[in-house]
């Protein structure tokens, strides 16, 4: 239970959280307003910032930009936020305002402003908009628990006072360069990962990518919004990515972790050593980071280069310290950064009391031992597996964690892979996501090993949150609220942008929304059988792993780097391309294709066809020069259509990802145009001709005459729309119309229009290049159409034989065999008899077409070969013979 | 451009600025439409053009004062536009225009009457010339032009305003009118029909209720889409609508209307005097009618090539082909006369032989498979009554009205 309330909190309080900003701070409330659909919601929020007479008008502007609409808002925000120096010192001031009164006069805070009351107020309100609504976290009563439990870390803050006043003000001096640096990669145009050099340098911006891929949530959300409401994060990002990335594989997976279970109650970070909670920022917000994926990184970068002695600043100033510290747990600094997220994934998959005290115990003695043979830093808690310290009938683990890692909104096993997404991006995010399912509540529970009460007492407050505010830990709460809220900012814009998002976005807020729904049952049901437990337990161990190998892969290798350049490159722009979809203002026509373009590096000349459903793979694309021997290939095979077809629409793919348009790309549409007319595969041909006039248009040399030809006769006999016709015909220059091709296709026209029969029929036996190929599919119209015009013109009989030789029965110049003649005469009088004409034979023994008859009973015969779904290359037995 | 000092700059634009507020205040819509009409070229237009361009910023002047600053948004996008109209600009005052417009269509929805639909109408005009341009200054770019399409979807939103009930709707037709002259000069006729089903069929536009003008070039421009699907009598109602209604000294619209009308009729059978060609300098379809009256294929066939360009981009050169089956029925028309006149008994009895040989005469070369298969067609289109004998290679004409007249029906019905 406590699990799930938990999660649900983190959402509902921003307006509690926002008002108590303002409030404090009189600065920018605006950040924290939360772009809800519901005008509920937002009018809610109106009247809060109303009541609180402190505020700055900037506030109110911003809210009512969020209200209006997502395109504006951001960049006020931003450049409010950004430039105005007064920023970097708001920041820093709330922070010290809080420490200060988280330690000592918490009481005195909440009594000053109104919050409580409209607290109460909100409270009231939002259940009943949520409870409509599927959002898991919604529920208005899960937000109480988010500030019950919030209060209870709070206190904790009160009691230790680490660095509280020294934390504030560095705080603020890092606030602002970062945001300066943010403030710089905002605007869309900028590539920031264009500029990256060095190997290192790549793995950032790798970095950087991933979280656009993740969290496609375009900059301008509410990315503002955390920053603002909440000074605390910006110190916790800087913090964790020096931790981080200097560090190597392991610290990282552990640092990755810490992050996710920070996310949701806050209150178990503290419990962690400063670095943790620093990274544990990130987890937190994994939808916030998706807000400010290129400030974020920047920052990271500028953090680093800050060098290790800041760290200490920043850790008071992240968290409230908890009680927990003043009990004699280690030293946050001593325990490694995975033997936290070892605890953490461990008790989060505790479900009940119970479980958790047997957890507890286990733990404490994995602890120990490990301390007491001195593997405690050395061991790799990433990869420990939980079951030593679970038990098998304590289950429960992964649907737990699931709803976790779900919540923060990619869990490995559901998350859709955007079709963009650059392929290396993978491990990162998923390593992400896995570590994210364990941690909850661990390190808060770890710091309880020692100090039950407090642990019970939590489970208290959770108890007793869902039905009802408990405001047990009065003093606390608006601190916490505050951290609430901030966190909740975050989401708030990710939920926003499943209407307004691009692809990527749209996918990632999906699995969330899904695993949000999913999330309470889960949760509520633990029972599920121990045997999935371990599968499930095993599995994302196995994902674990695999993320540390390949990030291990990643980072050092150079080439891998560079790999992860392009790729970053591309996820930049990709999300410039978003942002702009966003803003609706831009075009696409802005986004650089060219950092999108893959650069191919695979030496196979055969190459199957695959629909792509994610961005190209470099190593899966030819480049030129194989292409060139593919086609060659496929113009020698002697294999049939289907496998052609295939082989030139593979090569055709990789010319299109690498954006080759030459005399290459032009012949190898030529080839497959002039195959797909000789199979009669007038969709495909279709495609291809409408790319070599785009070709051609472009001044690439081919074959233009004969296609011009095609796609004339085309256009006669199949599409018989006047205007195309008219149109494609006058823009035939002179020189085209001396063409021997066009100038047959040109009389087919003409005999078509006409109705002579007699004349097309000649023209299909002398057509140069393939025109006969397309006229075929027309001799069966033209031939009834001769047939009806005959019958009823001629009287009384025409011979056969004449047919078979006007209706193109016979060969060319087939007066030679007088075998071949009688062959197309059975021809003809076969085709005859199909369409309903009647035959007589006269004195002779010749066949006579009765013409008097025939008017009347001539008929359109169903084609044989018809079938229901009117393809029938799609015949069942065919695909058989095609794929065999 | 001739120098304007600051204050002179000044008064123009306070000026202008007084004009159109008074011209909405006092709805005083031909002054609006003076004050909206680029093309015109007015010197008062060019002049305030040169003032804004010393006068850089005349947001300031907007903002001076309350009556103008309500119309604030207008007139600083039309203000930019004309700047950049004046420098030659283009595609910058199209966009700016286009701005201009969305926000003039904005107020032109919130007045109740529909007193500046004339000014919405030079909106609309406007709008469409300015793309023009700008799709020609993109094209001598390099760029894709793209500003009338753009002109197109603003069109169409106006459109929308107008159709419904209420005084306006009477404009509808009017925007229909620019719609068709877009549609058809970006080749996207298709999209005519959405327009023309709904001034067709929804029961709030009376026909008869709009504008002359706007009747006449909407029947023009449906008729010009009959002759396309070829349904000739449909389109020789609509275009002989246009040319009965149209203002009869305009002689260049009466030449437009012309050049699709007479096809459409001698396609129907019905052949113009030449005194009607030559008045309306239609001398392409000279020969054209020349020979039908004489049934000469060789005439047909040189003016059709000589004028292909022509009747291509026109959209006519098909219509005019399909002449060629009434040229032959003249030809055979002919023949029978002649033989009449040597052998009334067996007249009707038309040999292939006699036929080629005719057309050999013409220079055309047909063979007997050939000529049988044209019979065959004029048979079966009922441009000839009789049959045809395969074996003696004959033609059996009717004894009755052998070659009936089309009487303004069309071929083959």
């Amino acid at each position: 239970m406590w699990l799930r309330t938990i999660v649900v909190d983190t959402r509902h309080t921003r307006p509690l959280l926002t008002h108590h900003k303002t409030t404090q701070t009189r600065d920018i409330p605006i950040t924290t307003v939360p772009t809800n659909n519901s005008s509920n919601q937002a009018s809610h929020i109106l009247s809060l910032l109303g009541r609180i007479k402190t505020q700055t008008n900037g506030g109110y502007q911003t809210t009512n930009y969020n209200n209006q609409s997502a395109g504006g808002y951001p960049s006020t925000n931003y450049s409010n936020q950004t430039n105005t120096p007064n920023q970097g010192n708001y920041t820093s001031t709330p922070y010290q305002n809080y420490t200060h009164d988280a330690a000592n006069t918490h009481s005195s805070t909440v009594a000053t402003t109104t919050t409580p009351v409209h607290y109460q107020q909100s409270y009231q309100q939002w259940p009943a908009y949520y409870g409509q609504t599927e959002v898991p976290c919604a529920p208005g009563t899960e937000k109480l628990p988010a500030t019950s439990a919030v209060s209870q870390s709070f206190p904790v803050p009160g009691v230790t006072n680490e660095t509280p006043a020294s934390n504030g003000q560095p705080a603020p001096s890092y606030a602002q360069p970062w945001r300066q640096e943010t403030d710089l990669s905002q605007p869309p145009s900028q590539q920031p990962a264009a500029a990256v050099s060095a190997s290192n340098d790549a793995y950032w911006k790798h970095q950087t990518q991933n979280q656009q891929a993740h969290y496609p949530v375009p900059p301008q959300n509410h990315y503002q919004s955390p920053l603002e409401t909440k000074p605390l994060y910006e110190t916790p990002f800087q913090g964790h990515q020096r931790a981080t990335y200097p560090q190597g594989m392991n610290s990282q997976s552990s640092v990755h972790q810490a992050p996710l279970g920070y996310r949701q109650p806050t209150q178990a970070t503290p419990s962690v050593d400063t670095q943790r909670v620093s990274k544990i920022q990130i987890p937190t917000n994994p939808r916030i980071a998706s807000n400010l994926p290129s400030g974020y990184t920047k920052m990271d970068k500028g953090s680093s280069a800050a060098g290790a002695t800041q760290t200490p600043a920043y850790v008071s100033v992240s968290m409230p310290k908890p009680k927990v510290h003043a009990t004699p747990v280690p030293e946050p600094g001593t325990l490694p950064k995975s033997l936290c997220g070892f605890v953490e994934r461990a008790f989060a998959r505790c479900k009940g009391d119970k479980e958790k005290a047997s957890c507890q115990a286990a733990l404490k003695k994995v602890i120990t031992e490990a301390s007491d043979d001195g593997t405690l830093h050395t061991r790799d808690w990433d990869t420990e597996p939980l079951s030593t310290v679970l038990n098998t009938d304590v289950t429960n683990t992964e649907s737990s964690s699931t709803l976790i890692s779900s919540l923060q909104n990619k869990s490995p096993t559901k998350r859709p892979k955007s079709r963009w997404e650059p392929l290396v991006e993978k491990p990162f995010v998923k390593s992400a996501s896995t570590f994210s399912s364990g941690v909850k509540f661990g390190g808060w529970n770890q710091q309880n090993q020692n100090n039950k009460k407090s642990f019970e007492s939590f489970q208290k407050a959770d108890a007793v949150t869902d039905s009802k505010p408990t405001y047990s830990w009065q003093n606390s709460k608006p601190a916490y609220s505050w951290q609430n809220s901030a966190k909740k900012s975050f989401q708030r814009p990710v939920k926003r942008q499943r209407f307004s998002g691009g692809a990527a976005t749209a996918i990632d807020d999906e699995a969330s929304s899904d695993s949000d729904k999913d999330s309470t049952p889960s949760a509520m049901s633990f029972a599920t059988s121990a045997e999935q437990t371990k599968r499930r337990d095993s599995r994302s161990k196995r994902f674990e792993k695999v993320q540390g190998h390949s990030r291990r892969n990643d980072i050092p290798r150079p080439n891998i780097a560079n790999v992860g350049i392009l790729h970053s490159r591309r996820g930049t722009a990709l999300r410039l391309g978003e942002d702009f979809d966003e803003s609706g203002c831009r075009s696409v026509e802005d986004i650089d294709w060219n950092a999108l373009t893959v650069k191919g590096t695979c030496q196979e000349i055969e190459k199957r066809y695959f629909r792509l459903t994610s961005a190209p793979d470099p190593s899966a694309v030819r480049p030129e020069d194989v292409l060139e021997k593919a086609l060659l290939m496929v113009q020698d095979s002697q294999k049939n259509y289907l496998y052609k077809c295939d082989q030139l629409k593979s090569i055709r793919q990789d010319l299109t990802v690498q954006r080759i348009h030459n005399h290459l790309t032009v012949k190898v549409y030529e080839t497959h145009a002039r195959l797909a007319l000789e199979a009669g595969d007038l969709p495909e041909y279709n495609q291809c001709l409408s790319q070599l006039k785009i070709l051609y248009a472009d001044g690439i040399e081919g074959c233009s005459l004969e296609f011009a030809a095609y796609s004339l006769l085309y256009i006669t006999l199949h599409s018989n729309n006047n205007r195309e016709l008219l149109s494609s015909m006058s823009r035939l220059s002179k020189e085209a119309k001396k063409d021997e091709a066009v100038r047959h296709a040109l009389s087919v026209r003409a005999a078509v229009t006409s109705g002579n029969y007699v004349m097309f029929f000649r023209l299909y036996k002398t057509a140069p290049n393939m025109n006969s190929f397309l006229m075929d599919l027309y001799v069966e119209k033209m031939r009834y159409k001769a047939v009806t015009v005959m019958s009823r013109s001629c009287r009384p009989t025409i011979p056969v034989s004449y047919l078979a030789q006007v209706l193109g029965f016979t060969n060319t110049s087939s007066e030679g065999s007088g075998e071949k003649e009688t062959d197309s005469m059975e021809a003809c009088s076969e085709w005859l008899k199909a369409h309903g004409a009647s035959l007589i034979a006269d004195s002779n023994g010749d066949m006579l077409l009765d013409t008097k008859v025939s008017t009347t009973n001539l008929f359109m015969p169903e084609p044989e070969d018809a079938v229901a779904h009117g393809d029938k290359n799609l015949d069942v037995n065919d695909f058989f013979t095609r794929t065999s | 451009m001739a120098y304007v000092s600051m204050g002179e700059a000044h008064r123009r634009i306070t000026e202008y600025l007084n004009r159109f507020c008074g011209a909405v205040s006092y709805q005083d819509s031909p002054m609006l439409c003076r004050l909206l009409s680029f093309s015109s070229n007015s010197p008062s237009l060019l002049s305030l053009a040169d003032a804004l361009n010393v006068f850089q910023d005349a947001s300031i002047l907007i903002r001076q004062s309350d009556k103008f600053s309500e119309y604030g948004e207008i007139l600083a996008h039309l203000f930019r536009s004309l700047q950049s109209y004046r420098f030659g600009n283009l595609v910058e005052a199209y966009l700016a225009f286009e701005k201009f417009a969305n926000a003039f269509v904005q107020e032109f929805r919130n007045w109740e009457s529909a007193w500046a639909l004339e000014a919405l109408y030079v909106v609309c005009y406007e709008i469409r010339i300015l793309a023009e341009k700008a799709d020609k200054e993109l094209t001598s770019n390099g760029k894709s032009p793209e500003k009338l399409k753009a002109a197109g979807s603003l069109l169409m939103k106006v459109f929308g305003v107008l159709a419904g009930k209420g005084p306006k709707r009477v404009g509808a037709l009017y925007v229909t009118c620019q719609l068709f002259k877009t549609y058809f000069k970006l080749g996207t006729v298709n999209l005519c029909r959405s327009v023309i089903r709904s001034i067709e069929t929804a029961r709030i536009f009376d026909y008869e209720e709009f504008p002359r003008r706007d009747k006449v070039t909407y029947m023009y421009y449906t008729g010009r889409l009959e002759v396309f699907n070829e349904n000739f009598p449909a389109a020789d109602t609509k275009l002989s609508y246009a040319l009965q209604h149209c203002n009869p000294k305009r002689e260049r619209n009466i030449r437009m209307i012309l050049k699709y009308l007479i096809p459409v009729k001698l396609s129907l059978g019905i052949i113009p005097k030449d005194e009607l060609l030559q008045k309306y300098n239609l001398h392409e379809y000279m020969n054209v009618v020349q020979a039908l009256r004489k049934g000469d294929l060789r005439l047909l066939r040189h003016a059709l090539q000589e004028h292909e360009d022509r009747f291509l981009r026109s959209g006519v050169y098909l219509v005019l082909e399909k002449l060629e089956l009434q040229v032959y029925q003249r030809l055979m028309k002919k023949i029978y006369i002649i033989q009449k006149l040597s052998d009334p008994a067996r007249a009707h009895q038309l040999k292939l032989e006699v036929i080629a040989k005719a057309l050999r005469w013409l220079e055309i070369d047909m063979d007997l498979d050939e000529v049988e298969c044209i019979m065959t067609i004029l048979i079966y289109k009922n441009l000839v009554k009789g049959y045809l004998a395969h074996k003696s290679k004959v033609v059996v004409l009717s004894k009755q009205d052998p070659f009936p007249k089309l009487n303004g029906k069309p071929v083959g019905s």
